[in-house]
């Protein structure tokens, strides 16, 4: 756990080189910047609120039985809605074992493979947590405390999350066929 | 298809997937559903999403963030520099005082800020250039701060330790609190390696100096006053002051470990504005930003970590796999060593967050029916896996000192780490002899266990 320790750091998130391309990923960094605005607060709620129950609690004697939902509603929101803008700094940690043994060419296309895969498998689980939200809107789910706070809320933020995070993939997928090869 | 070979295709197929380069949580992800497509009901995939939110929607795990908040707060300050000029005073007269003082100072950021590679930066940025400026061999530097650093995912709050309760279903606040023996156990190993190596180096810059060779800065006194000493503790004590206060909250039955974490953070943003006036919305964003950035990426792995578990359970493949090794009847010892070297390999790949998640499930049920005590392991396999931080081929400490140090060749460093990983394993079977180590004080504050 690095704690916000970056051996080193990204300059700034992957973007195209030009065209369309790359005004869309400059839109979308725009756009994830934003994101991380509204994460702040959110992350920066959740310690507010907890703090605030222990207060609550010793001092004014006042039970808040909301605030450990409320909560995770929203740091679980922040988690999802910053996922593209890690994506866009390839923050998303794997094992590059084989980058530095693998010829250059070969890599390209290994990474190729490697984000088409990702972008498939979350294309798939956005699919799913839409379905996920629609289900609790429409059944009109809550979770099973006394404060019962409807599901779909949860359930939105990580759909509209995870759909960022696809169209985060998708744009450096489309990026690695629009890169022109470079003559050796 | 048997179990047997359903668990073998998971396996080798994380593997692949793994080491195609793919990201951890997308890659457990993928094979996860993979395989819920292949070998589960068809409306198994209707679940995946819910499995990950309800894994995830833990208070427990969701305190993740806010340590790491409360950490990356302090770690943005100038809190480690400080602490550690505040004890290397207070340390000047002891033999081999400044590298003693930088263990300490290593321990408490730990404590403070929860996180290895942040104390290896904020303490190794000025503890290393003092101690070369004193003489100290740039191994020796090197080495004692990444030893120093691995601290943080043991002393409490540690998110290793956070999964680790998730994992295995043991008490937190127990589990942080048996972390407490075993730091000050690796503090007092560190501090007598540093004091005999003081004593060695300097036997060898006095014998130079004495055959006519150049004085070593070894051998130069320094005097600090009274006044020097106390200038340094009005920067220093807040902070101490948070790291108690959060404590008693916490095992004082004020807090609950998720309140004590945003209880925590919220205080470290305020000490931090007040102390070193990082207030403005540029340094306060750098805090916010590189903690979403680290907390997003590690609760995404944990819950893609949870999902794969899912799977691995419903399958069957974690239960055959820990009969298989209870079926193997081993010794108890031999069971626990054969484990601990399994992690040590899988440290080798994968960060301590995927180990636990992973292996919990067919580790445990073994340990359990061994009669060791889950809190107990849980320690151990911390330590185990802080060895990993300062031995390649990741070890994560090295290059952050070869960051802060790029003078120093990343051979010396290596070399520098090896005595302290020497120690880490004598730390480990010192645990393993006297359990009590790790199990007293938790015993001693909440009750002995199942009592």
């Amino acid at each position: 756990m690095s704690h916000g320790f970056e051996i080193n750091p990204a300059k700034g998130p992957e973007v195209a080189e030009s065209g369309i391309l790359a005004r869309i990923s400059q839109w979308m960094a725009i756009f994830n910047e934003w994101v991380m605005l509204v994460s702040t607060i959110a992350l920066l709620g959740a310690a507010g609120i907890l703090t605030l129950g222990v207060l609550f609690r010793y001092f004014l004697k006042i039970s808040t039985d909301w605030q450990d939902e409320a909560s995770v509603f929203l740091l679980v929101g922040a988690t999802f809605a910053c996922c593209a803008y890690v994506q866009s700094y390839r923050g998303h940690v794997g094992i590059d074992a084989l980058a530095s043994i693998l010829p250059a060419s070969v890599n390209r296309i290994r990474k190729m493979i490697v984000d088409i895969a990702s972008f498939f498998f979350c294309s798939f689980f956005t699919w799913k947590s839409w379905t996920l939200f629609h289900e609790a809107l429409v059944g009109g789910q809550t979770t099973s405390s006394s404060f019962a706070p409807p599901l779909w809320i949860p359930y939105s933020l990580m759909a509209a999350g995870m759909t960022l995070l696809s169209l985060q993939l998708l744009l450096q997928v489309l990026t690695h066929f629009s890169r022109k090869e470079v003559a050796p | 298809m048997s179990v047997a070979t359903i668990g073998i295709l998971y396996g080798v197929g994380t593997l692949i997937v793994m080491f195609s380069g793919m990201p951890i949580a997308f890659a457990l992800g993928s094979v996860a559903t993979l395989f819920m497509a292949i070998f589960m009901p068809g409306s198994a995939l209707d679940t995946i999403t819910q499995n990950v939110y309800e894994e995830m929607a833990s208070i427990t795990l969701l305190s993740i963030p806010l340590f790491i908040l409360k950490g990356a707060a302090i770690g943005k300050s100038r809190a480690g520099a400080d602490l550690y000029s505040a004890v290397h005073a207070w340390m000047n007269k002891i033999p081999g005082g400044l590298g003693i003082a930088n263990v300490f100072a290593c321990a408490l950021f730990a404590a403070m800020a929860g996180s290895s590679p942040a104390t290896c930066s904020a303490i190794g940025s000025a503890g290393i250039p003092e101690m070369r400026q004193r003489g100290y061999s740039a191994g020796f530097a090197a080495g004692l701060i990444a030893a120093g650093g691995t601290l943080g995912i043991l002393l409490p709050p540690s998110i290793t330790m956070i999964l680790f309760a998730v994992a295995a279903e043991q008490s937190l606040g127990r589990l942080f609190l048996a972390g407490i023996g075993p730091g000050v156990l690796l503090v007092v190993l560190f501090s007598a390696y540093a004091a005999w190596q003081y004593k060695r180096e300097y036997k060898v810059a006095l014998d130079v100096y004495q055959g006519g060779g150049i004085k070593s800065a070894y051998l130069d006194d320094l005097h600090l006053t009274l006044a020097d000493k106390t200038r340094m503790l009005p920067r220093v004590l807040p902070f101490v002051i948070l790291l108690t206060g959060v404590m008693v909250a916490l095992y004082g039955g004020y807090a609950t470990p998720s309140e004590t974490a945003g209880l925590g953070a919220i205080l470290a943003l305020v000490l931090v504005a007040v102390v070193y006036r990082v207030w403005r919305p540029k340094d306060v964003k750098i805090i916010f930003t590189s903690t979403l950035r680290e907390s997003t990426m590690l609760m995404l792995i944990i819950g893609m970590s949870l999902l794969y578990s899912y799977v691995m359970s419903y399958l069957h493949i974690s239960q055959s796999a820990a009969e298989w090794i209870v079926a193997m009847h081993l010794s108890k010892w031999l069971l626990l060593a054969t484990i601990l070297v399994f992690v040590v390999i899988l440290g080798f790949f994968l960060p301590p967050v995927s180990i636990i998640l992973m292996t919990a499930p067919i580790i445990l049920p073994p340990l359990k029916a061994a009669g060791f005590d889950l809190v107990w392991f849980g320690v151990v396999m911390t330590v185990v896996m802080e060895m990993g931080l300062i031995h390649p081929p990741v070890g994560l400490n090295i290059f952050v000192i070869k960051n802060i140090a790029p003078d120093i060749p990343l051979k010396d460093v290596i070399w520098g780490t090896v005595p302290f990983v020497l120690l880490m394993m004598f730390a480990v079977v010192l645990i393993c002899v006297f359990p009590g180590i790790a199990t007293w004080f938790p015993d001693l504050v909440m009750g002995v266990a199942g009592k």
